[in-house]
Protein backbone atom coordinates (compact mmCIF):
# COMPACT_ATOMS: atom_id res chain seq x y z
CA UNK A 1 0.00 0.00 0.00
CA UNK A 2 2.73 2.55 0.65
CA UNK A 3 4.69 1.35 -1.86
CA UNK A 4 1.63 2.10 -4.20
CA UNK A 5 1.82 5.58 -2.47
CA UNK A 6 5.61 6.41 -3.21
CA UNK A 7 5.16 4.91 -6.84
CA UNK A 8 2.35 7.79 -7.53
CA UNK A 9 4.39 10.05 -5.80
CA UNK A 10 7.31 9.35 -8.27
CA UNK A 11 4.62 9.32 -11.19
CA UNK A 12 3.27 12.74 -9.99
CA UNK A 13 6.71 14.47 -9.46
CA UNK A 14 9.53 12.74 -11.76
CA UNK A 15 8.77 10.20 -13.97
CA UNK A 16 6.68 10.06 -16.62
CA UNK A 17 4.83 13.07 -15.09
CA UNK A 18 6.49 16.64 -13.20
CA UNK A 19 10.06 16.86 -14.40
CA UNK A 20 9.90 14.82 -16.82
CA UNK A 21 6.96 15.77 -18.76
CA UNK A 22 7.91 19.67 -18.35
CA UNK A 23 11.65 19.05 -20.04
CA UNK A 24 10.43 16.86 -22.88
CA UNK A 25 7.20 19.23 -23.55
CA UNK A 26 9.48 22.42 -23.47
CA UNK A 27 12.35 20.62 -25.94
CA UNK A 28 9.11 19.44 -28.11
CA UNK A 29 7.93 22.96 -28.41
CA UNK A 30 11.34 24.33 -29.25
CA UNK A 31 11.80 21.88 -31.53
CA UNK A 32 7.95 22.94 -33.13
CA UNK A 33 9.06 25.95 -33.66
CA UNK A 34 12.55 25.13 -35.25
CA UNK A 35 10.71 23.22 -37.61
CA UNK A 36 7.74 25.72 -38.48
CA UNK A 37 10.78 28.13 -39.45
CA UNK A 38 12.37 25.41 -41.44
CA UNK A 39 9.21 25.00 -43.72
CA UNK A 40 9.36 29.12 -44.02
CA UNK A 41 13.28 28.75 -44.82
CA UNK A 42 13.92 30.42 -41.76
CA UNK A 43 16.66 29.81 -39.50
CA UNK A 44 14.44 29.82 -36.13
CA UNK A 45 15.29 29.82 -32.74
CA UNK A 46 17.85 27.51 -30.23
CA UNK A 47 15.84 24.41 -29.13
CA UNK A 48 15.51 25.58 -25.89
CA UNK A 49 13.95 28.86 -26.63
CA UNK A 50 11.41 28.10 -24.67
CA UNK A 51 12.95 27.22 -21.87
CA UNK A 52 14.66 30.83 -22.11
CA UNK A 53 11.55 32.24 -22.17
CA UNK A 54 9.99 30.61 -19.11
CA UNK A 55 13.74 32.29 -17.20
CA UNK A 56 13.21 35.59 -18.51
CA UNK A 57 9.20 35.50 -17.99
CA UNK A 58 10.11 34.53 -14.04
CA UNK A 59 11.85 37.96 -13.65
CA UNK A 60 9.51 40.12 -14.82
CA UNK A 61 7.38 41.77 -12.81
CA UNK A 62 3.47 40.58 -11.96
CA UNK A 63 0.10 43.55 -13.30
CA UNK A 64 -3.29 42.64 -11.83
CA UNK A 65 -5.82 44.33 -13.59
CA UNK A 66 -7.68 46.48 -10.70
CA UNK A 67 -11.09 45.23 -11.60
CA UNK A 68 -9.73 40.85 -12.10
CA UNK A 69 -10.91 38.88 -9.51
CA UNK A 70 -7.68 38.33 -7.90
CA UNK A 71 -7.69 34.91 -6.16
CA UNK A 72 -9.26 32.92 -9.76
CA UNK A 73 -6.47 35.54 -11.70
CA UNK A 74 -3.66 33.74 -9.66
CA UNK A 75 -5.38 29.99 -9.36
CA UNK A 76 -5.84 29.69 -12.99
CA UNK A 77 -2.77 28.73 -14.29
CA UNK A 78 -1.79 26.30 -11.74
CA UNK A 79 -4.80 24.95 -11.64
CA UNK A 80 -3.91 24.36 -15.93
CA UNK A 81 -0.36 22.99 -14.77
CA UNK A 82 -1.65 20.50 -12.32
CA UNK A 83 -4.33 18.87 -14.00
CA UNK A 84 -1.98 18.55 -17.27
CA UNK A 85 1.02 17.15 -15.03
CA UNK A 86 -1.39 14.72 -13.69
CA UNK A 87 -2.69 13.77 -17.01
CA UNK A 88 1.34 13.05 -18.11
CA UNK A 89 1.42 10.55 -15.25
CA UNK A 90 -1.44 8.66 -16.27
CA UNK A 91 -0.71 8.10 -19.62
CA UNK A 92 1.54 5.22 -19.68
CA UNK A 93 4.74 4.67 -22.42
CA UNK A 94 4.36 1.03 -23.68
CA UNK A 95 7.24 -1.01 -22.74
CA UNK A 96 8.64 1.58 -20.06
CA UNK A 97 5.82 2.79 -17.63
CA UNK A 98 2.27 0.91 -16.66
CA UNK A 99 0.67 3.81 -15.43
CA UNK A 100 0.04 4.33 -11.55
CA UNK A 101 -1.66 0.85 -10.45
CA UNK A 102 -5.76 1.22 -10.26
CA UNK A 103 -5.66 4.62 -11.07
CA UNK A 104 -7.00 6.36 -14.69
CA UNK A 105 -8.77 4.87 -17.32
CA UNK A 106 -9.63 6.43 -20.32
CA UNK A 107 -12.93 8.09 -18.91
CA UNK A 108 -10.69 9.69 -16.13
CA UNK A 109 -8.29 10.87 -18.75
CA UNK A 110 -10.97 12.85 -20.78
CA UNK A 111 -12.19 14.36 -17.38
CA UNK A 112 -8.45 15.94 -16.50
CA UNK A 113 -7.75 16.71 -20.46
CA UNK A 114 -10.33 19.50 -20.01
CA UNK A 115 -8.47 21.25 -16.80
CA UNK A 116 -6.23 23.00 -19.14
CA UNK A 117 -9.26 24.22 -21.37
CA UNK A 118 -10.68 25.22 -18.41
CA UNK A 119 -7.78 27.11 -16.64
CA UNK A 120 -7.80 29.53 -19.84
CA UNK A 121 -11.80 29.95 -19.42
CA UNK A 122 -11.30 31.14 -16.26
CA UNK A 123 -7.79 32.90 -16.35
CA UNK A 124 -9.57 34.91 -19.47
CA UNK A 125 -12.67 35.52 -17.84
CA UNK A 126 -11.22 36.78 -14.50
CA UNK A 127 -8.87 39.25 -16.15
CA UNK A 128 -12.07 41.07 -17.02
CA UNK A 129 -10.97 42.21 -20.31
CA UNK A 130 -13.48 41.70 -23.03
CA UNK A 131 -10.98 40.29 -24.81
CA UNK A 132 -10.40 37.77 -22.76
CA UNK A 133 -13.89 37.34 -22.31
CA UNK A 134 -14.22 36.61 -26.55
CA UNK A 135 -11.15 34.04 -25.57
CA UNK A 136 -13.28 32.29 -22.96
CA UNK A 137 -16.08 32.01 -25.02
CA UNK A 138 -13.80 30.96 -27.85
CA UNK A 139 -12.25 28.35 -26.11
CA UNK A 140 -15.42 26.78 -24.86
CA UNK A 141 -17.13 26.45 -28.15
CA UNK A 142 -13.99 24.71 -29.21
CA UNK A 143 -13.93 22.28 -26.37
CA UNK A 144 -17.09 21.52 -27.00
CA UNK A 145 -16.29 20.63 -30.65
CA UNK A 146 -13.41 18.97 -30.11
CA UNK A 147 -14.40 16.88 -26.89
CA UNK A 148 -16.91 14.63 -29.26
CA UNK A 149 -14.33 13.27 -31.99
CA UNK A 150 -12.27 12.76 -29.12
CA UNK A 151 -15.07 10.23 -27.10
CA UNK A 152 -15.93 8.53 -30.45
CA UNK A 153 -12.03 7.68 -30.60
CA UNK A 154 -11.45 6.37 -27.04
CA UNK A 155 -14.78 4.85 -27.14
CA UNK A 156 -13.54 3.14 -30.35
CA UNK A 157 -10.15 2.23 -29.44
CA UNK A 158 -11.47 0.80 -26.58
CA UNK A 159 -14.25 -1.24 -27.93
CA UNK A 160 -11.53 -2.57 -30.21
CA UNK A 161 -9.48 -3.49 -28.18
CA UNK A 162 -11.98 -5.90 -26.36
CA UNK A 163 -13.83 -3.62 -24.38
CA UNK A 164 -10.34 -2.55 -22.49
CA UNK A 165 -10.87 0.89 -20.32
CA UNK A 166 -8.00 1.13 -19.43
CA UNK A 167 -4.98 2.38 -21.45
CA UNK A 168 -2.52 -0.04 -20.32
CA UNK A 169 -5.46 -2.92 -20.92
CA UNK A 170 -5.40 -1.43 -24.86
CA UNK A 171 -1.82 -0.92 -24.76
CA UNK A 172 -1.47 -4.76 -23.99
CA UNK A 173 -4.12 -5.62 -26.80
CA UNK A 174 -2.19 -3.84 -28.96
CA UNK A 175 1.27 -5.52 -28.39
CA UNK A 176 -0.46 -8.94 -28.85
CA UNK A 177 -2.40 -8.25 -31.77
CA UNK A 178 -0.56 -5.58 -34.02
CA UNK A 179 -0.85 -1.96 -33.63
CA UNK A 180 -4.05 -0.39 -34.35
CA UNK A 181 -2.31 2.28 -36.54
CA UNK A 182 -1.81 -0.84 -39.16
CA UNK A 183 -6.21 -2.13 -38.49
CA UNK A 184 -7.77 -0.26 -41.30
CA UNK A 185 -10.69 -0.16 -39.17
CA UNK A 186 -9.08 1.73 -36.72
CA UNK A 187 -7.47 4.37 -39.37
CA UNK A 188 -9.97 6.70 -39.32
CA UNK A 189 -10.10 6.92 -35.43
CA UNK A 190 -6.65 7.83 -36.28
CA UNK A 191 -7.23 10.79 -38.55
CA UNK A 192 -9.93 12.00 -36.04
CA UNK A 193 -7.06 11.79 -33.35
CA UNK A 194 -4.69 13.34 -35.55
CA UNK A 195 -7.40 16.61 -36.20
CA UNK A 196 -8.16 16.64 -32.19
CA UNK A 197 -4.32 17.21 -31.49
CA UNK A 198 -3.70 20.82 -33.57
CA UNK A 199 -7.73 21.76 -32.70
CA UNK A 200 -6.60 21.08 -28.41
CA UNK A 201 -3.33 23.03 -28.77
CA UNK A 202 -4.86 25.72 -30.71
CA UNK A 203 -2.47 25.41 -34.15
CA UNK A 204 -3.08 26.07 -37.57
CA UNK A 205 -6.52 25.92 -38.55
CA UNK A 206 -7.95 26.01 -34.50
CA UNK A 207 -5.94 28.80 -33.36
CA UNK A 208 -8.61 30.72 -32.39
CA UNK A 209 -8.85 31.23 -29.07
CA UNK A 210 -5.59 32.47 -28.17
CA UNK A 211 -5.52 34.46 -31.75
CA UNK A 212 -2.98 37.26 -31.49
CA UNK A 213 -4.27 39.78 -34.59
CA UNK A 214 -8.02 39.27 -33.52
CA UNK A 215 -8.45 38.64 -29.51
CA UNK A 216 -5.20 40.17 -28.92
CA UNK A 217 -4.47 36.42 -27.62
CA UNK A 218 -7.21 36.20 -25.51
CA UNK A 219 -7.57 34.11 -22.33
CA UNK A 220 -3.16 35.34 -21.27
CA UNK A 221 -4.08 38.53 -22.02
CA UNK A 222 -3.71 40.28 -18.84
CA UNK A 223 -1.30 37.58 -17.76
CA UNK A 224 2.49 38.88 -17.63
CA UNK A 225 5.39 37.30 -15.73
CA UNK A 226 5.46 34.30 -13.50
CA UNK A 227 1.83 33.66 -14.06
CA UNK A 228 2.17 33.57 -17.96
CA UNK A 229 5.61 31.05 -17.41
CA UNK A 230 2.84 29.02 -15.75
CA UNK A 231 0.54 29.48 -18.66
CA UNK A 232 3.35 28.26 -21.39
CA UNK A 233 4.46 25.07 -19.03
CA UNK A 234 0.84 24.27 -18.64
CA UNK A 235 0.55 23.91 -22.66
CA UNK A 236 4.13 22.20 -23.13
CA UNK A 237 3.09 19.64 -20.48
CA UNK A 238 -0.59 19.39 -22.11
CA UNK A 239 1.47 18.64 -25.50
CA UNK A 240 3.88 15.99 -24.07
CA UNK A 241 0.24 14.59 -22.59
CA UNK A 242 -1.61 14.43 -26.15
CA UNK A 243 1.23 13.28 -28.07
CA UNK A 244 2.10 10.22 -25.69
CA UNK A 245 -1.89 8.82 -25.62
CA UNK A 246 -2.15 9.29 -29.44
CA UNK A 247 0.88 7.14 -29.30
CA UNK A 248 -0.23 4.92 -26.84
CA UNK A 249 -3.43 4.52 -28.14
CA UNK A 250 -2.52 3.51 -32.25
CA UNK A 251 1.35 2.83 -31.98
CA UNK A 252 2.91 1.33 -28.72
CA UNK A 253 5.10 -0.95 -30.81
CA UNK A 254 7.90 -2.08 -28.84
CA UNK A 255 11.49 -2.96 -29.55
CA UNK A 256 13.20 -5.66 -28.51
CA UNK A 257 15.71 -4.39 -25.32
CA UNK A 258 14.89 -2.45 -21.76
CA UNK A 259 13.60 0.63 -20.92
CA UNK A 260 16.77 2.41 -22.59
CA UNK A 261 15.74 1.56 -26.26
CA UNK A 262 12.31 2.18 -25.82
CA UNK A 263 11.76 5.44 -24.21
CA UNK A 264 13.66 6.69 -26.89
CA UNK A 265 11.86 4.93 -29.41
CA UNK A 266 8.54 6.18 -27.79
CA UNK A 267 10.38 10.14 -27.68
CA UNK A 268 10.86 9.33 -31.52
CA UNK A 269 7.07 8.33 -32.14
CA UNK A 270 5.56 11.23 -30.03
CA UNK A 271 8.40 13.72 -32.33
CA UNK A 272 6.89 12.23 -35.58
CA UNK A 273 3.37 12.88 -34.42
CA UNK A 274 4.14 16.46 -33.25
CA UNK A 275 5.92 17.22 -36.82
CA UNK A 276 3.14 16.39 -38.52
CA UNK A 277 0.27 17.27 -36.76
CA UNK A 278 0.85 20.26 -35.05
CA UNK A 279 3.98 21.65 -36.97
CA UNK A 280 3.72 20.97 -40.99
CA UNK A 281 -0.40 21.88 -39.85
CA UNK A 282 0.70 24.94 -38.10
CA UNK A 283 2.66 26.09 -41.00
CA UNK A 284 0.52 25.19 -43.91
CA UNK A 285 -3.04 26.17 -42.76
CA UNK A 286 -4.49 29.49 -41.55
CA UNK A 287 -6.98 30.42 -38.81
CA UNK A 288 -11.01 29.57 -39.13
CA UNK A 289 -13.40 31.37 -37.68
CA UNK A 290 -15.07 30.08 -34.38
CA UNK A 291 -18.22 28.79 -36.31
CA UNK A 292 -16.06 27.17 -38.80
CA UNK A 293 -14.14 25.08 -36.29
CA UNK A 294 -17.55 23.98 -34.73
CA UNK A 295 -18.69 22.48 -38.13
CA UNK A 296 -15.36 21.37 -39.06
CA UNK A 297 -15.44 19.32 -35.66
CA UNK A 298 -18.78 18.07 -35.92
CA UNK A 299 -18.56 17.09 -39.59
CA UNK A 300 -15.41 15.61 -40.32
CA UNK A 301 -12.98 14.78 -37.56
CA UNK A 302 -16.56 13.21 -35.59
CA UNK A 303 -17.63 11.59 -38.80
CA UNK A 304 -14.36 9.73 -39.23
CA UNK A 305 -14.40 8.63 -35.31
CA UNK A 306 -17.87 7.75 -35.63
CA UNK A 307 -16.54 4.93 -38.73
CA UNK A 308 -14.06 3.59 -36.98
CA UNK A 309 -16.21 3.19 -33.47
CA UNK A 310 -18.92 1.51 -36.09
CA UNK A 311 -16.41 -1.23 -37.36
CA UNK A 312 -15.21 -1.58 -33.75
CA UNK A 313 -18.41 -3.04 -33.07
CA UNK A 314 -19.43 -4.79 -36.05
CA UNK A 315 -16.27 -6.73 -36.47
CA UNK A 316 -16.06 -7.78 -33.06
CA UNK B 1 18.36 35.12 -8.96
CA UNK B 2 20.44 31.81 -10.06
CA UNK B 3 23.63 32.66 -11.26
CA UNK B 4 23.43 29.92 -14.17
CA UNK B 5 19.99 31.23 -14.75
CA UNK B 6 20.98 34.88 -15.29
CA UNK B 7 23.19 34.20 -18.20
CA UNK B 8 19.57 33.40 -20.08
CA UNK B 9 17.71 35.94 -18.88
CA UNK B 10 18.30 38.26 -22.18
CA UNK B 11 17.37 35.47 -24.47
CA UNK B 12 14.05 36.22 -25.49
CA UNK B 13 12.93 39.97 -25.82
CA UNK B 14 9.71 39.77 -27.19
CA UNK B 15 8.47 42.48 -29.40
CA UNK B 16 5.28 44.43 -29.64
CA UNK B 17 3.98 47.15 -32.24
CA UNK B 18 2.15 50.31 -31.59
CA UNK B 19 0.88 52.22 -34.22
CA UNK B 20 0.63 55.53 -33.63
CA UNK B 21 -1.45 56.74 -36.53
CA UNK B 22 1.08 55.64 -39.16
CA UNK B 23 0.20 55.48 -42.86
CA UNK B 24 0.99 51.41 -42.55
CA UNK B 25 4.00 51.62 -44.91
CA UNK B 26 6.66 50.82 -41.32
CA UNK B 27 3.51 48.09 -40.46
CA UNK B 28 3.84 46.32 -43.69
CA UNK B 29 8.15 46.51 -43.64
CA UNK B 30 7.52 45.24 -39.46
CA UNK B 31 5.22 42.62 -40.39
CA UNK B 32 6.07 41.22 -43.84
CA UNK B 33 9.79 41.79 -44.14
CA UNK B 34 11.91 43.28 -41.85
CA UNK B 35 11.60 41.07 -38.89
CA UNK B 36 10.16 37.38 -38.47
CA UNK B 37 8.96 36.36 -41.72
CA UNK B 38 11.38 37.42 -43.83
CA UNK B 39 14.90 37.77 -41.95
CA UNK B 40 14.25 36.25 -38.94
CA UNK B 41 15.29 37.70 -35.86
CA UNK B 42 13.32 34.62 -34.00
CA UNK B 43 16.47 33.72 -34.01
CA UNK B 44 17.67 35.81 -31.60
CA UNK B 45 14.83 34.73 -29.61
CA UNK B 46 12.22 37.79 -30.52
CA UNK B 47 8.67 36.53 -30.96
CA UNK B 48 5.92 39.15 -31.84
CA UNK B 49 2.97 39.38 -29.15
CA UNK B 50 0.11 40.56 -29.24
CA UNK B 51 -0.49 41.73 -25.66
CA UNK B 52 1.23 45.12 -24.58
CA UNK B 53 1.89 42.73 -20.78
CA UNK B 54 4.21 40.01 -23.06
CA UNK B 55 6.30 42.70 -24.18
CA UNK B 56 9.89 44.01 -23.84
CA UNK B 57 10.62 45.61 -26.98
CA UNK B 58 8.69 48.50 -28.19
CA UNK B 59 8.51 49.26 -31.96
CA UNK B 60 6.46 52.51 -32.52
CA UNK B 61 4.96 53.62 -35.94
CA UNK B 62 3.64 57.28 -36.41
CA UNK B 63 3.51 60.66 -36.49
CA UNK B 64 1.32 60.41 -33.11
CA UNK B 65 -1.73 61.80 -34.00
CA UNK B 66 -4.38 63.81 -32.31
CA UNK B 67 -6.75 61.25 -32.18
CA UNK B 68 -4.24 58.13 -31.01
CA UNK B 69 -2.32 60.18 -28.28
CA UNK B 70 -4.06 59.21 -25.31
CA UNK B 71 -4.20 55.44 -26.46
CA UNK B 72 -0.39 55.12 -27.01
CA UNK B 73 0.48 56.80 -23.63
CA UNK B 74 -2.27 54.28 -22.13
CA UNK B 75 -0.69 51.22 -24.02
CA UNK B 76 2.62 52.37 -23.27
CA UNK B 77 1.82 52.58 -19.44
CA UNK B 78 0.50 49.51 -19.34
CA UNK B 79 3.90 47.57 -20.74
CA UNK B 80 5.84 46.36 -17.81
CA UNK B 81 9.37 46.69 -16.97
CA UNK B 82 11.93 47.30 -18.46
CA UNK B 83 10.69 47.87 -21.77
CA UNK B 84 13.08 49.64 -24.47
CA UNK B 85 11.63 51.57 -26.95
CA UNK B 86 12.45 51.67 -31.12
CA UNK B 87 10.86 54.40 -33.23
CA UNK B 88 10.23 53.00 -36.63
CA UNK B 89 10.45 55.36 -39.52
CA UNK B 90 10.63 58.71 -39.72
CA UNK B 91 7.28 60.15 -38.94
CA UNK B 92 7.82 59.20 -34.61
CA UNK B 93 11.06 60.95 -34.88
CA UNK B 94 10.33 64.36 -36.82
CA UNK B 95 7.08 63.92 -37.54
CA UNK B 96 8.41 63.31 -42.03
CA UNK B 97 5.49 64.30 -44.31
CA UNK B 98 3.05 65.18 -41.71
CA UNK B 99 4.95 67.47 -39.79
CA UNK B 100 3.56 70.47 -39.41
CA UNK B 101 -0.05 69.21 -39.38
CA UNK B 102 -2.67 70.42 -37.01
CA UNK B 103 -3.68 67.20 -36.15
CA UNK B 104 0.08 66.23 -35.28
CA UNK B 105 1.03 65.93 -31.52
CA UNK B 106 4.66 64.59 -32.07
CA UNK B 107 7.56 64.42 -32.09
CA UNK B 108 7.07 61.29 -30.16
CA UNK B 109 10.17 61.67 -27.78
CA UNK B 110 8.01 64.52 -26.05
CA UNK B 111 5.66 62.04 -23.99
CA UNK B 112 7.71 58.36 -24.26
CA UNK B 113 11.29 57.87 -23.77
CA UNK B 114 12.74 56.64 -27.14
CA UNK B 115 15.75 54.42 -26.90
CA UNK B 116 16.58 53.88 -30.70
CA UNK B 117 15.73 55.56 -33.89
CA UNK B 118 15.75 54.46 -37.44
CA UNK B 119 14.93 57.00 -39.86
CA UNK B 120 13.51 56.01 -43.31
CA UNK B 121 10.29 56.53 -45.13
CA UNK B 122 10.14 53.55 -44.84
CA UNK B 123 13.32 52.02 -44.01
CA UNK B 124 14.40 49.34 -45.18
CA UNK B 125 14.88 46.16 -43.70
CA UNK B 126 18.35 45.82 -42.60
CA UNK B 127 18.23 49.09 -40.76
CA UNK B 128 15.18 48.34 -38.62
CA UNK B 129 17.19 44.54 -37.91
CA UNK B 130 20.10 46.65 -36.60
CA UNK B 131 18.03 48.75 -35.10
CA UNK B 132 16.61 45.66 -33.27
CA UNK B 133 19.89 44.79 -32.36
CA UNK B 134 20.65 47.26 -30.92
CA UNK B 135 17.71 47.69 -28.81
CA UNK B 136 18.08 43.94 -27.50
CA UNK B 137 21.90 44.60 -26.06
CA UNK B 138 19.95 47.81 -24.22
CA UNK B 139 17.54 45.69 -23.08
CA UNK B 140 20.39 43.39 -22.15
CA UNK B 141 21.43 45.45 -19.58
CA UNK B 142 18.54 46.56 -17.94
CA UNK B 143 17.03 43.39 -17.67
CA UNK B 144 20.47 41.90 -16.16
CA UNK B 145 19.95 44.38 -13.46
CA UNK B 146 16.53 43.74 -12.39
CA UNK B 147 17.18 39.67 -12.53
Amino acid sequence: MINDYIHAGIALLIFPGGLFALATGLLFKGMDRIAVARLQRRVGPPVLQPVFDIIKLSTKEILIPESANDAIFKLAPMMGLMGSLVCAALVPIAGVWKGIPGAGDIFVLLYLFSLPALAFMFGGSSSSSPFGAIGFSREMVIMFAYEIPLLATLLAVAVRADWSLSLDGIIAYQTANGPFLLDPVMIPAFLAYLLFIPGTMGAGLFDIPEAEEEVIEGPVLEYSGPLLALFNLMSAVKLMVVLSLGVALFFPLLLPGGIWVNLPFHLVKCLVLMLTAVSLFRASTGRLRIDQAFIFFLKYPSSLAYVSLLGAFLLR
Amino acid sequence: MHKYLKQFVHKSPWLYRINAGSCNGCDVELATTALIPRYDVERLGCKYCGSPRHADIVLISGPLTTRVKERVLRVYEEIPHPKVTVAVGICPISGGVFRDSYSIEGPMDRYIPIDVNVPGCPPRPQAIMEGILKACEIWKKQIMEVA
